[in-house]
């Protein structure tokens, strides 16, 4: 129950919205916000596994809490799972910390439909923090889907001049993308009940279908190859499209234009994390062979959409769209620290997850207060802020350094463990993993962090310095006049991202610790096909039988 | 290792005591002593005083608070600095833990930990850095809070802010226990020097300097990153101690039985170890700005003069030289192994010397001309550490700090007080206005031990350098040195063409600079105050004290510092010592004549065209400019080798068209062809059905909104089955 409760806090303060009249909307929405985060920092204070691996066996991967399920279809076996381990905790608390600060960066910029915004802001919410906390199929592609349907009202409805366009491609993209998802699911599922005989516990010796963990110690164990290179294709593409991978990322630079400040933080923070988790979560550890086989070409799109997305960045005209883009190459990293398959990478991946939240969550919510004041996203027309909004601008060049991976900043932390991950490509300087990638993908990687830095300073140097260049702007018909800095509203909003990014940078310890044990559960069968491998190498290379080695002359 | 005989015959000598020629003495392992915590205060002073100054800006701080927090806690991380000095023991290195930062394992083997904590590595070479870093920074900042004085309430916080910074992140460079950290102080300096050139920020040629230092620096970090991660891809650590313990199974140490040279005993590195230098020196050259990311360093002049002094002359560039220092073992054993990334440190730095020399004849900018001979002085201590000579790399980096701090703060003062004017043909005769004495005087000293006159520091720090390039045995090092020496008579003559056009002549003559505002004629050039007059003294002095050679004085201090740290281990004794003659001598001595000798050449020529006979000079410009031949070099120089427009037409434009070139691939083919192409074909499907969709959003609203419902209330009802929980 208790995991239960964080998606039911945001579900019952969408009801509340519903029923209190529109000019409490706001209000109710930060409260619920609050609720969320509140129980969210409760209920991680209460997770037992934050830095001791968990007892083999007793609790794989430590998943807490363990008894959290509800049986929803008994005809065929099927539990309402709930639970979370280390990651999808931080996922957890990421949705939470940006819950209510997405509803303080809308006070005064929604100002139609307004029980509706937070309704869908709620749901939105919940069904993300639904993908994080499940820990069976269905509930996982419930939640998966169900948070597609907030995200296209909030840009169809409260979006810029494109928001049809924009809403409608991002639906259908994602949509696709996850229906062959889906596909794959249900065949490891069928795969799974046929081999242990039969979908329910009391028939097939207690075994629950359902249950990921159950499916992907089964997967890893019993897929054949080809089986294995077929259900990661069809996870992959669901997947990739939430990441998003080159070349399916062209849905994103139009939903987070076109998305009001709420649905491009959202978007930025949370949903492109679904698409990472699910890697996390599913391919990775449940189809390890056809990992190793495919990880160079995943590895290698990801790199391309690293410099092609960072050169792109710099021909952009409009802020939004900047962001947007860079969010493509910063997701390329957290891909190649995942795909690296051993456990710098991992971490790096796992913590990018959270780093990119926060710095490109901040990014957009400082140009949607700035959006708010000029009405203006294009860089051409506005310049030299510096002088009069100073604390936007100091906002905006600290998170820009978050962005570009500073040390001593968040996305230093991250990026450089990605980075050292992919660069260590080989067994020996592995102690133990898979090394697929290797030093070129390690370095070509890298380029992206040169082209980072002249693409957020191209921005910075262009908005926030520079001789000051404000556009004319009717205030009049503003229905809540803003000061021409920041208030105290936008600053509470911003200092608790802008903490959080000074503390990951300087002490990641805690962080990378609780990491620790889900990474190295993640990537758990590695290890042994490198051994594998090594056993059929020297097999081969030394034949055993005089039949054998007699084969070998006659190949 | 096997037993075999000639080890075990090299292991009984080493026992007996006798030396084995070209062996050397092991690394020494780290002490670790958690005891000498308080160390940290020299990090945490100026992280302090960084936060202070946000907080005064925030609260809009009027006073000259900021200004004095900053030099306070910069005095205090010094005198930390001296107690750490005081109690250090020499050629023992200490490391000292503060906290965690990334620390994680996932086995107890090679290769299974990432460990890059805050920790602080103590030996000579870093204390012998931090000792000038923090002593100077105190003294700059001190100048400061006079210079920065009409910026109270505007930008003054975020001046010393960021000062700060810089300070922090410079303390974490040098004093850092591992590569990452020495990365976090790398960035971090870059960082600060971005904001400090960018301070300035309505002027468009600020920001552009501020961006095009950061992305030059980035470019060259990529390198340094790289081999970070090279070490960690040969060695598994990332730590200084453990990295060194590594490579003392690979130096020819003599206690460990192992016959330099030989198959046996010595282990050889993996080839990819030997590329770790080339990708360490790309990112020193990045910072130290040398050739090919040197022309950062020039625009960064748009940055106050403060600044340009501390940062940018005396010591962030030179973080070039402490990396390549504190990794000198693997350079070495990479030529050892018959590699050339020393010689190219060496070739590279030489170059540089002489590229920059050239093109601080032509500039007509004060600070201008200082920042084209400090990448011209940055290239001799590559030379230095190219030609085996780090000792001398590190006694130019000490007497250049200060001399070119000093020159630096005099032309700060002289554009304080003159309305921004640099223009060394606006201002003559200076010495002879009322209250710059100190001034002229002092910029005269700094002259002289940048031109390396006689028996100033600057004069024997550069002979080390020089010198050896003619002992030690490399591709072309005499060549090399020939290059230094006339690069030296190049500086001499720059150097003075300055001084005689800004101080000399008969009459005062100024033209106020951008900005004076009124009439020029009514203009009075305002003297420095004490605060500046005071911080000048003192580097003076410096100067002074830095009159010493590898023998006696400073210098010999300093080679103490060196010869006990990681610049300097695991290279056999006895090394700077050669039996090659150079004008019948030993090199380190017929040196200080033939450097001597071009030196007063150059010196002789300033004065004859810019002091005594300013006619001679404009007559030969004339000459030259009359024909388009004659005119090529004084033109190319002017226009420093065109490098800029090189650089923008190479690299930065077809980047540029690159990037517009894959939106529009963006928008056009992925976008519009293959994700519009495949979109089509449901569409064409769905024109069948089209009846049944309604289109309109509430529609599907309502329906969602109902499924929600229908979802939320089988919850309930299952959980209300179960009975809770």
């Amino acid at each position: 129950m208790l995991a239960g409760f964080l998606i039911a806090i945001p579900l019952l303060a969408a009801i509340l919205i519903g029923i209190a009249p529109s000019r409490m909307a706001r209000w109710l929405g930060l409260l619920g916000g609050l609720a969320t985060l509140g129980w969210g920092i409760v209920f991680a204070s209460m997770y037992p596994f934050w830095s001791e691996i968990p007892q083999e066996g007793a609790n794989l991967a430590g998943y807490w809490p363990v008894n959290d399920s509800w049986a929803i279809i008994p005809l065929v076996g099927l539990e309402l799972q709930l639970g979370v381990n280390s990651v999808s905790l931080l996922l957890v608390l990421l949705t939470c910390l940006f819950a209510p600060l997405v509803v303080l960066a809308s006070f005064t910029a929604i100002t139609e439909r307004v029980k509706e915004f937070y309704i869908w802001l709620m749901i939105m919410n919940a069904s993300v923090i639904g993908v994080f906390i499940a820990r069976d199929i269905i509930t996982f592609y419930t939640a998966f889907e169900v948070s597609l349907i907030p995200a296209f009202f909030l840009v169809a409805i409260y979006g810029g001049p494109d928001r049809r366009e924009a809403s409608f491609k991002f639906f259908i993209y994602t949509l696709v993308g996850s229906i062959v998802m889906l596909a794959g699911f249900v065949y490891l599922v069928m795969s799974f009940a046929d081999s242990v005989g039969g979908w329910l516990p009391s028939t097939n010796g207690g075994v629950n279908v359902w249950d990921i963990d159950a499916l992907t110690t089964y997967a890893r164990e019993f897929l054949t190859p080809g089986e294995q290179a077929w259900v990661l294709l069809a996870l992959m593409l669901g997947f990739a499209v939430k990441v998003p991978l080159w070349p399916l990322h062209t849905w994103l630079p139009l939903a987070h234009n076109q998305a009001p400040t709420a649905g491009s933080v959202n978007f930025a923070a949370v949903i492109l994390k679904l698409g990472a988790y699910g890697v996390f979560r599913f391919v990775i550890p449940m189809v390890p062979e056809a990992v190793v086989e495919f990880a160079p070409y995943i590895a290698g799109l990801a790199i391309i959409g690293i410099i092609y997305t960072s050169l792109v960045c710099w021909a952009q005209t409009d802020m939004k769209k900047l962001i947007a883009y860079s969010s493509i190459a910063h997701m390329g990293f957290c891909m190649i620290g995942l795909f690296a398959l051993n456990p710098i990478g991992a971490q790096g991946g796992i913590l990018y997850m959270i780093t990119h939240g926060l710095s490109s969550g901040a990014l957009f919510l400082c140009i949607g207060m700035m959006y708010e004041r000029h009405h203006v996203k294009e860089i051409e027309r506005i310049g030299g802020l510096m002088k009069s909004m100073p604390v936007w601008s100091f906002f905006v060049v600290l998170f820009t350094f978050v962005s570009v991976g500073l040390p001593g900043l968040a996305g230093f932390v991250s990026e450089f463990l990605c980075l050292l991950g992919t660069f260590v490509g080989s067994t020996e300087s592995n102690g133990g993993y898979p090394g697929v990638l290797g030093p070129w993908f390690g370095i070509i990687a890298g380029v992206g962090l040169s082209l980072g830095a002249i693409y957020m300073l191209y921005l910075v140097g262009k908005v926030v310095f520079g001789e000051e260049k404000i556009p004319e702007h009717d205030h009049s018909h503003d229905t809540h006049p803003l000061p021409r800095d920041l208030n105290f509203r936008e600053i509470i909003t911003l200092v608790p991202i802008a903490i959080i990014c000074f503390f990951i940078g300087l002490y990641p310890t805690p962080i990378l610790e609780a990491i620790e044990p889900a990474a190295e559960h993640m990537l758990s069968a590695y290890p042994e096909i490198v051994e594998a491998a090594s056993k059929t190498a020297s097999a081969e290379a030394m034949p055993t039988t005089p039949e054998a080695f007699r084969m070998t002359l006659t190949d | 290792m096997l037993g075999l005989p000639a080890t075990n015959l090299l292991a009984l000598k080493a026992a007996a005591g006798d030396e084995i020629p070209g062996a050397v003495t092991a690394i020494p392992e780290a002490a670790r002593d958690e005891n000498l915590a308080w160390a940290g205060l020299i990090l945490l002073l100026p992280a302090l005083s960084a936060i202070l100054c946000g907080l005064y800006a925030a609260l809009k701080v009027k006073n000259r608070l900021p200004g004095w927090t900053t030099v306070i806690a910069l005095a205090g991380s010094f005198v930390v600095v001296c107690f750490l000095y005081a109690q250090h023991e020499p050629g023992q290195p200490t490391v000292i833990h503060l906290f965690d930062w990334i620390n994680f394992f996932w086995g107890d083997g090679a290769f299974q930990s990432v460990r890059a904590n805050f920790a602080l590595y103590v030996d000579d070479l870093s204390i012998f850095w931090m000792l000038f870093v923090t002593g100077l920074g105190t003294c700059i900042a001190f100048y400061a809070t006079e210079y920065m004085d009409e910026d109270r309430g505007k930008g003054y916080s975020r001046f010393f802010g960021a000062m700060s910074i810089f300070l922090l992140a410079m303390c974490s460079l040098v004093l850092g226990d591992n590569l990452v950290m020495l990365y976090l102080g790398w960035e971090g300096v870059g960082l600060a020097s971005y904001l400090l050139i960018s301070y300035y920020y309505t002027r468009q040629s600020a920001i552009d300097a501020g961006k095009k230092a950061f992305i030059m620096n980035r470019i060259g970090d990529l390198g340094l990153a790289i081999g970070i991660w090279l070490i960690w891809y040969n060695f598994g650590t990332l730590e200084y101690d453990a990295l060194f313990q590594a490579l003392n199974a690979y130096l020819p140490v003599a206690d460990a039985g192992k016959l330099p040279g030989t198959e046996i005993g010595q282990p050889q590195l993996g080839w990819s170890a030997y590329l770790i230098p080339w990708f360490l020196m790309v990112g020193a050259f990045g910072k130290s700005a040398q050739f090919p990311l040197m022309t950062w360093l020039p625009d960064a002049m748009e940055g106050p003069t403060p600044v340009s002094a501390l940062i940018h002359a005396a010591t962030m560039v030179t973080a070039g030289i402490y990396l390549i220092a504190r990794t000198y073992p693997i350079f070495w054993l990479e030529m050892e192994a018959g590699g050339y990334a020393l010689a190219t440190v060496g070739w590279v730095g030489g170059f540089t010397a002489l590229l920059a020399a050239t093109i601080a004849l032509k500039q007509y900018d004060m600070k201008r001309v200082l920042a084209y001979s400090t990448l011209s002085q940055l290239g001799y201590m590559f030379m230095g550490l190219g030609v085996v000579q780090t000792f001398g790399a590190c006694f130019h980096v000490y007497t250049h700090a200060f001399f070119k701090a000093l020159l630096f703060l005099c032309s700060g003062a002289i554009m304080h007080g003159l309305a921004g004017q640099l223009d060394v043909r606006k201002i003559a005769g200076l010495r002879l206005a009322k209250g710059w004495k100190i001034v002229t005087w002092c910029m005269f000293i700094g002259g002289l031990w940048l031109a390396a006159f006689p028996f100033t520091a600057g004069f024997f720090s550069k002979d080390e350098i020089l010198a050896q390039a003619f002992v030690q045995k490399g591709p072309g090092f005499r060549a090399l040195g020939w290059i230094g020496i006339i690069t030296a008579g190049l500086t001499a003559y720059y150097t003075f063409r300055v001084w005689f056009r800004v101080f000399g002549g008969r009459t005062l003559h100024i033209e106020p600079g951008p900005e004076h505002h009124g009439d020029p004629s009514s203009f009075h050039p305002h003297p420095p105050g004490w605060r500046i007059k005071a911080v000048l003294i003192v580097l003076t002095i410096g100067c002074f004290a830095a009159i010493s050679t590898g023998y006696w004085g400073i210098g010999h201090w300093i080679k103490g510092m060196v010869t006990h740290s990681s610049a300097a281990w695991g290279l056999p004794l006895h090394w700077h010592e050669g039996d090659i003659p150079f004008f019948g001598g030993d090199p380190h001595f017929t040196m200080y004549f033939v450097s001597g000798t071009f030196g007063l050449i150059g010196l002789a020529i300033a004065a004859y065209f810019h002091l005594f006979n300013r006619k001679a000079a404009e007559r030969l410009d004339e000459r030259f400019k009359q024909h388009f031949i004659t005119n090529l070099l004084p033109r190319t120089l002017e226009k420093k080798w065109y490098l800029d427009e090189i650089y923008n037409a190479l690299v930065r434009i077809p980047t540029y068209l690159s990037a517009k070139f894959l939106y529009l691939f963006d928008r056009i083919v992925i976008d519009g062809i293959l994700v519009g192409g495949i979109a089509r074909i449901p569409v064409l499907v769905a024109r069948i059905f089209q009846p049944l969709q309604s289109g309109a959003l509430q529609g599907y609203a309502t329906t969602m909104a109902g499924g929600v419902a229908l979802i939320a209330v089988w919850m309930i009802w299952v959980f209300l089955q179960k009975g809770g929980g």
